[in-house]
Order: C-alpha cells, then sequence, then structure tokens
C-alpha cells in the first residue's frame, strides 16, 4: 500500500516532509509529491480509510492525499483528485481510467525533476577571529543515490548537459501528450488499451513507458529518502583551559567521533567550523575551508590547531563546539601515465603549518602578473590537485615519463641565466665617466663595489606615468607605500623589535629608509635607465638610475 | 666473522639506519638520481642530484650557483614532479625562471624576509662579530631559523621532490652557529624517500655523505694574465675582447662590440662536483 501528499501554495514540502516522516521513515519526494510506503501500518491506523483519513488530519492544507496499492497509481491519483482519495484494489484501474493524460506529464515532470543533479553549495570563507559565522545550513535530506558519482564528482558541464537533457526531456512530453491528443486518446484509460508494440513503433519508449503509468504498473521502486546526520559535536568543560596543548586533547576527543561518523556515511568534510565559547562569554568561531574532502581526525585537529595558533581566542576557554560540513565521499581516479598526486591532507597540513610559520601571504606558488614594472609578481595557492602539467610551449621541454634516468631530463645546451632580485633595491654611489657607469661604492655587506669593467645599456623603461593625480597624493601614496613595502618585505607584527616599544620594526627601517632612498612604489611612476654591469671580481649585477631624482640602485644579481 | 654472524649484524644496522657507516657495504637499493636537465653534468653526476640525499650548490657570486637550482627545479617540473623553493632572503624572481622553464604552478615558494641596510642597524647581529644576547633571537637568526624549519616541513610531508634552500645571501659567522646536528637531521628526514635536497650557498655548508657537493666558479690552479685589485684575492682578472674573467673560471660573455649596443650574453663558468660515487672532475656549464 502506499501514499502520496502533494503540497500545495500553503503548505510547503518541508511541512509535507515532516508529515511524513511522523507517519513512516519509508518515503521519497518526487517533485511536489511526497510517496510513502504505508505497509504494515494498518496494526496503528486500521483501515486504508481510517489511514487516509488520519493523514487528511496531519496534513489539512496538502493539496490531495492518495491511497492506493501500487506507487503509480497513487500519485496518479493524487494529481487527478483534491483531497483524500482511497480506493479498493479492484476500482483503481476504472478510476485511472478516467483520468486525464495531463497527469502523465505532471508525474513524469516530477520523476524527472527528483532525478535532476544539485547545485554544489560554494565552499564557506574563512572568518575572522571572534565573530559569528553561519554555515550554510544542511539540506537535510538526502537521496540515498547522492553519492559522488552523482554529486561531487560531476563536473559543470555535465551539469550543463543534464540541465539540458532535462528540458529536452520535457519537450519531448509536451510532443506525445499533443500526439495522444491528435488521436483523440484523452483518457488514461484510452492509453492503456492500445497495443504496446503499435504505441512503442509510433511514440517510442516513452510511449510505452506512459502507458504502462496509466495501467497503473510500477516501474521504479520506491528509494527511501534518508536523513543528513550533523557532524557537530559539544564539550563542556569543567575548567576552562587556556594552553592549545589541553585544547588539543580536547580537539581530539571532540573529532575522532565525528571523523568516525563521517566515514560511516561514506561523507568527507569541506569545512570545519570551530566555536569556542570564553570565559568572557564571548564566542571566538573560526570557518575553516578545506581544499578537499577529508575526514582523518588528526588532520582535521593539526588544521584547527594551527589556525588557532595564527588566531588565538583572546580568554580562556570552557566549551568547544565543532561542526563538520560534509560532502558525498570523494573517489580519485587518476591516469596511469602521470605522477601520482599527494594527498589533500597532505598539502593542507603542510601549508597551514607553513603558513602559521612564515606569515599570511608568504606561501603558495609563484605566479606572474601582467604588468610592465619590473618585479612584479604574485602569490597563488599552491594546488598540486589543480596544477596543470608542462606543456611545451610553457616550458620548452617535452614531458618524459621516466624520471629515474639521466635520460629523462630535458636536455638543454646551456642552463638558463637566473636573476636574483632584490626586493629592495639596493641604493649605491656610482661615478659616471663619459656617460657610462665607471665605478660602484657601497657599504653594503655583500655587496662588491669597485671598478666596473664592462657595462651594457642603457634601456630606458618607465610606467604609471598615467596615474592620477589622486593615486599621487602624499597621504595616499605612503599609505599605499608603506602597504606595499610591508607586502614585498614580509614584515609582520611578529618581527616587532623589542628596542622600539610601541612600534614594529617596520617603522624603524621605513623611517631610516626613507631619509636615505627614495624607493619606487606601486602606484607611483616610474622612469628609469637600467645597465647590466660586471665588477671587476665578475659579478654580473643589473643596476639603474631613477632619472627623476639620480639616485641609483641596484637591483639583483644574475647568478 | 661468520657469515650469519655478520649477516645478523648488518640486518642490526639497517634496522637502525647506520648501514651507510659501513664503507664495504654494497647499496641495496640502486642510487637514483633527480637530473639537473644538463646532459654533460648529469652524464658526469651519474644522473643528477642524489635522492635522499643532502647536496650543497656553493660558489663566489655569478657563478652560476642559482642557475643551477632553477635548472633543476625546472627539470623536476618538467617531469611532473612538484618543486619547493625555500627562499631565504626572498629573492626568487618568478618572470625570469618562468622563462627559464619552471613551471610555476609546480613550484611551491616559501618566502622568507628581504634584509635590508636597515636590518643591519637595527639587528648587530648582521655585524660580524656582534649578537645580541637578548630576546629570542637575533632577526637575522630568526629568519635563518624560519627557513629550516620550512625546510624540514616540506621534506617531512613529501609533497615536493626537489627541495632548494637558498641560503646564498646569509653570512657565514650566522651559518657557522647553525648546530651540525640540524645538518645531519634533515638528511635523516630525507634519507630514503625521493626527495632531492639542495642546498645553495656562497661557501660550503653541509651535504650527507651520500650527497653532492658542486662548486660552481672554480677554474685552473694558475692564475692567468690580468690584473689584481685589493679585496679580489685568488679572483684573476683580464680583459679580452668584449669578455673578461670574474671569479676563477668564471667569463662573463657579451653580445655586440659597441658600447651602445652590447648587452649581456651569458656566463662562462667551471664547476667541480666531488660526489661519493666518483670523481667528477671539473667541467665547463655555459649558462644563458
Amino acid at each position: 500500500m502506499f501514499a502520496v501528499l502533494q503540497a500545495s501554495p500553503s503548505t510547503p514540502l518541508d511541512a509535507v516532509v515532516e508529515v511524513a516522516q511522523a507517519f513512516t521513515p519509508r518515503f521519497q519526494v518526487l517533485g511536489p509529491f511526497v510517496l510513502l510506503d504505508v505497509g504494515g501500518l494498518s496494526a496503528l491506523f486500521g483501515t486504508p480509510e481510517e489511514l487516509g483519513g488520519a493523514m487528511r488530519a496531519a496534513c489539512p492544507t496538502c493539496r490531495a492525499v492518495a491511497l492506493a496499492t501500487r506507487a503509480s497509481a497513487a500519485l496518479l491519483l493524487a494529481c487527478g483528485h483534491e483531497g483524500l482519495t482511497v480506493l479498493a484494489p479492484a476500482a483503481e484501474q476504472a478510476a485511472l481510467a478516467d483520468l486525464p493524460i495531463d497527469v502523465l506529464i505532471e508525474v513524469t515532470q516530477a520523476r524527472l525533476a527528483a532525478s535532476a543533479p544539485v547545485a554544489a553549495a560554494p565552499a564557506p570563507s574563512p572568518s575572522a577571529p571572534g565573530t559569528a559565522t553561519t554555515l550554510a545550513p544542511s539540506a537535510g535530506w538526502r537521496h540515498p543515490r547522492d553519492t559522488h558519482q552523482a554529486h561531487h564528482t560531476r563536473r559543470p558541464r555535465a551539469r550543463t548537459a543534464a540541465s539540458a537533457d532535462l528540458r529536452q526531456a520535457l519537450m519531448a512530453l509536451q510532443q506525445c501528450g499533443a500526439t495522444l491528443r491528435r488521436w483523440g486518446i484523452t483518457r488514461l484509460g484510452g492509453l492503456a488499451a492500445l497495443p504496446r508494440p503499435d504505441v512503442h513503433a509510433r511514440l517510442g519508449d516513452l510511449g510505452v513507458a506512459w502507458q504502462r503509468l496509466a495501467a497503473g504498473e510500477d516501474d521504479e521502486p520506491l528509494v527511501p529518502w534518508l536523513a543528513e546526520p550533523v557532524f557537530e559535536d559539544l564539550v563542556e568543560l569543567e575548567w576552562p583551559i587556556e594552553g592549545f596543548e589541553p585544547l588539543s586533547f580536547v580537539l581530539a576527543r571532540v573529532l575522532e567521533p565525528l571523523a568516525a561518523r563521517l566515514e560511516r556515511a561514506d561523507r568527507g568534510a569541506v569545512a570545519i567550523r570551530t566555536a569556542l565559547h570564553l570565559t568572557t562569554r564571548q564566542a571566538h568561531v573560526r570557518v575553516i575551508p578545506l581544499p578537499a574532502p577529508m575526514r582523518d581526525p588528526k588532520t582535521l585537529r593539526t588544521l584547527v590547531l594551527l589556525d588557532l595558533e595564527s588566531h588565538p581566542p583572546a580568554a580562556a576557554v570552557d566549551r568547544v563546539q565543532v561542526r563538520l560540513e560534509p560532502t558525498p565521499g570523494r573517489v580519485l581516479q587518476w591516469t596511469l601515465f602521470e605522477r601520482a598526486q599527494p594527498a589533500p591532507e597532505q598539502v593542507a597540513t603542510l601549508m597551514a603549518r607553513l603558513t602559521a610559520l612564515m606569515g599570511e601571504g608568504r606561501v603558495g606558488s609563484p605566479a606572474l602578473v601582467d604588468a610592465w614594472r619590473p618585479g612584479s609578481c604574485a602569490m597563488a595557492p599552491f594546488a598540486p590537485a589543480t596544477a596543470d602539467g608542462p606543456s611545451r610551449g610553457e616550458t620548452g621541454h617535452v614531458r618524459s615519463g621516466d624520471d629515474r634516468g639521466p635520460r629523462a631530463a630535458p636536455a638543454q645546451a646551456a642552463l638558463p641565466l637566473a636573476f636574483r632580485r632584490f626586493r629592495l633595491p639596493i641604493p649605491v654611489r656610482v661615478r659616471v665617466d663619459d656617460g657610462r657607469p665607471a665605478r660602484l661604492t657601497t657599504d653594503r655587506r655583500g655587496v662588491t663595489g669597485g671598478a666596473i669593467v664592462q657595462a651594457a645599456g642603457p634601456w630606458r623603461t618607465s610606467g604609471e606615468w598615467w596615474a592620477t593625480a589622486l593615486e599621487r597624493e602624499p597621504g595616499v601614496a605612503s599609505r599605499e607605500s608603506d602597504e606595499h613595502r610591508r607586502e614585498a618585505h614580509g614584515w609582520s607584527a611578529r618581527d616587532a623589535d623589542p628596542r622600539f616599544p610601541g612600534s614594529d620594526a617596520w617603522q624603524g627601517v621605513a623611517a631610516l629608509a626613507d631619509t636615505v632612498t627614495r624607493v619606487p612604489t606601486r602606484s607611483q611612476p616610474w622612469d628609469r635607465d637600467e645597465w647590466d654591469i660586471a665588477m671587476s671580481d665578475g659579478t654580473v649585477y643589473r643596476l639603474f638610475v631613477e632619472r627623476e631624482v639620480g639616485q641609483w640602485f641596484l637591483e639583483g644579481v644574475f647568478d | 666473522m661468520a657469515p650469519s654472524s655478520s649477516a645478523a649484524v648488518l640486518s642490526l644496522l639497517q634496522h637502525h639506519k647506520l648501514d651507510r657507516t659501513l664503507t664495504s657495504v654494497a647499496r641495496l637499493t640502486p642510487p637514483v638520481s633527480a637530473p639537473l636537465g644538463y646532459p654533460l653534468l648529469d652524464q658526469r653526476l651519474l644522473g643528477g642530484v642524489p635522492r635522499g640525499q643532502l647536496s650543497e650548490v656553493v660558489g663566489p657570486a655569478s657563478s652560476g650557483r642559482t642557475s643551477l637550482a632553477w635548472a633543476a627545479l625546472a627539470a623536476a617540473t618538467a617531469r611532473g614532479e612538484w618543486g619547493a623553493l625555500i627562499d631565504t632572503f626572498d629573492r626568487f624572481d618568478p618572470d625570469r625562471a618562468a622563462a627559464a622553464g619552471l613551471v610555476l604552478s609546480r613550484v611551491l615558494w616559501v618566502r622568507g624576509q628581504a634584509l635590508s641596510k636597515t636590518h643591519g642597524a637595527l639587528d648587530p647581529a648582521w655585524i660580524p662579530g656582534e649578537r645580541s644576547v637578548q630576546g629570542p633571537g637575533t632577526l637575522l637568526e630568526r629568519t635563518l631559523d624560519r627557513a629550516i624549519k620550512a625546510l624540514n616541513l616540506v621534506a617531512q610531508s613529501g609533497v615536493c621532490t626537489m627541495v632548494v634552500l637558498d641560503l646564498i645571501d646569509a653570512p657565514a659567522q650566522a651559518l657557522a652557529r647553525v648546530p651540525r646536528s640540524t645538518w645531519l637531521r634533515l638528511q635523516r628526514v630525507v634519507e630514503g624517500t625521493e626527495i632531492a635536497l639542495l642546498l645553495l650557498a656562497a661557501t660550503p655548508v653541509a651535504r650527507s655523505a651520500g650527497g653532492l657537493s658542486i662548486q660552481t666558479g672554480v677554474g685552473n690552479q694558475e692564475p692567468g694574465p690580468g690584473t689584481r685589485e685589493p679585496g679580489a684575492g685568488s679572483l684573476r682578472m683580464e680583459r679580452r675582447g668584449v669578455s673578461h674573467a670574474g671569479p676563477v673560471g668564471t667569463t662573463v660573455r657579451w653580445k655586440g662590440v659597441h658600447d651602445r649596443t652590447r648587452r649581456l650574453g651569458g656566463l662562462s663558468t667551471r664547476v667541480r662536483a666531488a660526489s661519493p660515487r666518483g670523481y667528477v672532475g671539473d667541467l665547463p656549464l655555459a649558462i644563458g
């Protein structure tokens, strides 16, 4: 025995699902319909009429409640009749035969909508410390087939193709319905009475499926929906803890059961939400998006601890709450002809540790910037899983499958000449003879001074002279200049010098540097002449002079 | 000693990873190497930089140290491996590195501190013979410490198989203060893995027993004709047409003879490699 509840504009689908859950755990959502397996409920609710009455009483605003011996019949009856419909088994065929053809379209659309893929939710972004962040709520319910094959590994192109298939199927439904109307068939009984081979010859598989549906035959079994578990745990501490070491044990106690539950549910975590309730009655909330679904408790704990070390709570912790945002498990299948990629857990842990050690923005993959300013570069996330392989045009080499022998190395006639760039150009004094640099003087340790035995240049380069006057205002320029220098030189608060209380070391550096040199910054125009010079000891430098102020700098050394 | 006893001793040493102390015992596993991408040098080095070992490239400025490291990284990334560069003083130039053949998306760049002259004013440790005794250490010491810790993390993770630590601009006094056990520990971390660890420095710092030591900018013992300047040490100076010799064995090549059309053509240097697997000797190396 099956029952169908149909949602109405006044009764949303979630409310209908709650009603269905109150009667049986075996139910399936098909578009606006909720199909219930009510077999075996007679002991609780009595006859089918009494059961239908109980369901109608539980959901009085539903558009339709129908009970039948077969799922297809119940769906068709719910489409065709409003209110409560309970039929005896002997009367089902007659009741179905009087239904219009349009109910076939409606039922088929509901089944197609239920099988359509769901777009993946965007990954949460990391939150600032001390701010409350709300994760996107889970769907709550999921289809059992909503696994990695159907959800996670399906690429956008595949989803687009599936949507196109759905639109095409809906158009086919309308065409098939129009064809039946042209034949004069407006009721299900007329379609069910047609010879099946002829229907297949004229309408194809869809016509046969509709004919079976019109006869009340079930093509698909009921696939019960499962409740999406919430992976969240809370630990109340008897005494507040302050250090990270005791917090590590608490996190292990929280995360290990959660990871075990994830594994049992074939799920992985895509985000960790850690809420530390402090003794100051504030909540320190951190959300860590993970680069790939993972459920290793040690990795999760390490990531949480490293993040908390970078963003420590302001007071002692008396309650720890961890919530893992689940996603279907992932299946890795790479090609046999390329090198195995490192595990995302390894990479995520490594990047978290390096970031905690070196600072934000100091770890990643180098990236090129489409700019003419010398030394322009950027930092991209280091993601081996998405790193493209080298191409012939990118590297000039041909990839080789054998990496263990000398023959695997790309053959080169000469090594490329490397350049070591001074991020902060070194100011030097240069004596110019006949318009060419002749002698270089500097007191910088590690930089060679003396006679310049050979020089090539000058090559003039300029840019940003088109910058607006607003960008050149002293206040704006100086602020951006300071930020740029901090960024370029990696200064952070941790480098504050104890001998300069109340200010970090950068302020002292900037003050000293500004009195000695003028360094071109990001928003300022540059106009300079570059020289390649060879010193008497063979060191080859890139030298340039700022034409506006006549100051010489060393940009780097060829090595 | 009976064969069974020697086998038991050997097994015990292998269990404690001490079998490398026996020079007479052949390696159980064939040595594998990471090619540098320079056929002549790779051929003489029996394949390139040995994996699972700590190797070093040392030499004076403009002698091709960084070029060798870039070549190793470019060859590794071209093979589909992932490389890591611990850039202690933030000297890496991605633009030129990409032009040199590095696949940047396969390189993990760990940027350190770009120390400047004013750092020396703030940090007496930069001045030879002086060292701050207060606080957790000088800025230079912290910079080196972070770089070595980053190297340790990268090596332990096993994500990257070609790892380069750039210590070229570190003062020798600061490097001398790094405990020797640090390098031994790093060697033990990569031992048995396919990670090739490459150390760049101005002077020899450390290498493991199975590692490789490449010295760039070496030349003939007898200095050639030229002039000598104070402070140049044993460097050989000569002016020969449009090229001149810099460090011993290194020649700067220029293109063009006129002052206005001349440009840098590259470096010609000589490298000397010491390998436990055989004497390599001096090799000419063209850069650029």
